[in-house]
């Protein structure tokens, strides 16, 4: 795995975990955080999907 | 010819070129129309110009919604599109884009998205750039415009930036590389957290646009949305502002960073993980938020500056050691080996000098009991115009002043006239800032067009607010005719020299060795010390005014 795909994988992590945390949040209405951060989470890693599927390109 | 960011432009297929070259036109153009509107809404706050509070407050929508979103934005997809084009080019292989298709309908969405932005701020109550539904409740045809502008644009910048994904990824695989180069991944990084912030802004007005055709309830939680939009818009520009940056090195100097490309990579990665969990502080007036949520929330922020000031010292750091390897001698003297016949790097290093004072500056307002007291305070606009003007759009139109001509094989016109507007830009900048921050600290408030409350409010506010209106004249103007200059580049008759472009420095081939580089290190300190001092002085100050005791007990 490189060092691009893992470093997606890194940023996507932290988003969906982020959008899990704002959707649980018992304070305010965050439930919009976690549907941005959530699409962006899920784009992070169809992008590293896609880096890695290139990469491998015979 | 060697390989060259530079070179490879001028080898783009022409169809690629013309649509770069429609969306920096595009920029310019919403450049040009933002600081008129900003121009005169200066004029109005100054009291330099007497009109009704509305019509002031529609200068103030044209301002913001031409240059707080469709230049940044127009600029950005140019950038990022055209950079995207020459990088898979990078090594070898041809250049060009991926799914121009995608490319083109996001560009007329944006495009489209412009008009009706700028109907809106005509035809009935001024939207200002937030567009708020509740405050345009009786006016539905208003939200319906505006509401459908920001939607297209969001779909334009998602559609944008997939084309250059497609194009990045095509450089990869086959008998090419396995990973990218920094740049290559940096624009991947740009690219996907503009498409983020596209659907950001379909989040935060699709709602809005369905209630105004009648297919939905009011969108109550539009203010959430907005908000989720308006912190993304904070650090993407910022963000591009440093990729801009880490391009124009390599371009005019073909100098790489003497840290390795990984380095890089987990630089830009680290705006992507820090930018999402910043976004509590701007919930620092909620109430019911708990109080070691905004704790976190102050913290948190302080880390956003750390990929800034990260690449910062990349950047700074190779330039000084290559300038050294180069012959440079002294302190500062490797900034005398800079390509300065060039206005890109005039345009930058300013950009990085207005960096420090806005950087200092923003770490007043991040703080949780500061932040309450000045949010809604001149010094506001005041801070933030360092970066979005002396910063950010600096570095923008130094990146357009690289990408233009390399599309269009058209040297720049003026150069004279380029080099010295940045800095009479700053200078306007500077008093409309300094002046602006001082009227936050002394209580000002940014909502309205007359501050002199019918002769109750202290006659210092309109001193204040007289030089805020001079410095935001000349700023305006400097801009106005830097971009003027930028599109007279493009779309003028053709100079006699256009043929001899800029070829750009070749320090990648130098041996940079073992030297040692202290600008980087030593302008940190400095920031350190400004923003220690900055919050000091805004402690002091806000501790003297009444209204303080009041922001206290209600905090």
């Amino acid at each position: 795995m490189t060092e691009d795909i893992l470093l997606l994988l890194g940023v996507a992590s932290v988003w969906t975990l982020l959008a899990i945390g704002y959707a649980i949040a018992p304070w305010g209405d965050m439930i919009g955080y976690a549907r941005v951060w959530g699409l962006g989470a899920a784009l992070f890693f169809v992008v590293a999907a896609l880096v890695w599927n290139a990469a491998r390109q015979p | 010819m060697s390989d060259t960011i530079i070179s490879r432009l001028r080898t783009l297929p022409p169809q690629d070129r013309r649509l770069v070259i429609a969306l920096a036109i595009a920029s310019l153009l919403a450049l040009i129309i933002g600081l008129t509107g900003g121009l005169l809404t200066a004029l109005v706050r100054a009291g330099f110009l007497n009109v009704l509070p509305e019509s002031g407050y529609r200068y103030l929508s044209v301002h913001g919604v031409s240059a707080f979103f469709y230049w940044l934005y127009f600029a950005q997809a140019a950038l990022v599109l055209g950079f995207s084009a020459v990088e898979r080019g990078n090594g070898g292989g041809p250049t060009g884009l991926l799914r121009r298709s995608l490319a083109s309908l996001g560009i007329g969405a944006m495009m489209l998205g412009f008009a009706l932005g700028l109907v809106a701020t005509v035809m009935g109550s001024p939207p200002l750039y937030d567009g708020n539904a509740e405050l345009l409740a009786d006016d539905p045809l208003t939200v319906l415009v505006f509401s459908a502008g920001y939607v297209l644009l969001g779909l334009g910048l998602m559609l944008v930036p997939a084309s250059a994904i497609a194009t990045l990824l095509s450089s990869l695989g086959r008998d090419r590389r396995k990973v990218l180069d920094a740049l290559g991944f940096a624009l991947l990084a740009w690219s996907g957290f503009l498409i983020v912030t596209g659907f950001a802004a379909i989040h935060a007005f699709l709602p809005s646009l369905l209630w105004s055709l009648g297919l939905a309830d009011f969108p109550v939680g539009q203010e959430t949305g907005w908000h989720i939009l308006f912190h993304n818009l904070h650090y993407l520009p910022l963000m591009a502002t440093v990729l801009v940056w880490y391009i124009l090195m390599q371009a005019l100097t073909g100098t790489k960073s003497v840290f390795g490309a990984r380095f890089s990579k987990i630089v830009f990665s680290l705006y992507l993980v820090f930018v999402p969990p910043t976004s509590l502080y701007h919930m620092f007036l909620d109430p019911g938020l708990p109080e070691y949520v905004k704790v976190a929330g102050s913290v948190l922020s302080l880390f956003v500056s750390v990929p800034t000031l990260t690449a910062f010292l990349v950047i700074i750091a190779s330039l000084e050691v290559h300038a050294r390897a180069a012959g440079a001698t002294g302190l500062f003297g490797w900034i005398r080996k800079l390509p300065w016949e060039h206005p890109a790097t005039t345009a930058a290093s300013v950009a990085v000098i207005n960096m420090m004072l806005g950087i200092s500056l923003a770490f007043v307002l991040i703080q949780e009991k500061l932040a309450p007291l000045l949010s809604d305070t001149f010094f506001v606009p005041g801070y933030f115009h360092f970066f979005t003007v002396g910063t950010v759009s600096l570095s923008l139109l130094a990146g357009l002043s690289v990408l233009l001509p390399g599309l269009t094989g058209r040297s720049l016109r003026m150069l004279s006239l380029l080099r010295i507007l940045p800095w009479v830009a700053s200078a306007g900048l500077l008093v409309f800032g300094g002046a602006g921050v001082i009227a936050g600290f002394m209580g000002v408030p940014r909502r309205v067009m007359d501050v002199s409350y019918g002769g109750e409010a202290p006659a210092f506010w309109s001193t204040l607010m007289a030089l805020v209106g001079a410095g935001g004249v000349i700023m305006a103007l400097a801009l106005l005719a830097y971009a003027a200059t930028l599109l007279a580049s493009v779309v003028g008759r053709r100079g006699a020299h256009d043929s001899q472009g800029f070829v750009g420095l070749q320090w990648v081939t130098l041996p940079s060795g073992n030297t040692a580089a202290w600008t980087g290190p030593l302008s940190i300190l400095v920031i350190a010390a400004a923003m220690y001092g900055f919050g000091a002085i805004g402690f002091e100050l806000l501790q003297a005014v009444p209204v303080i005791a009041t922001g206290t007990a209600g905090h």
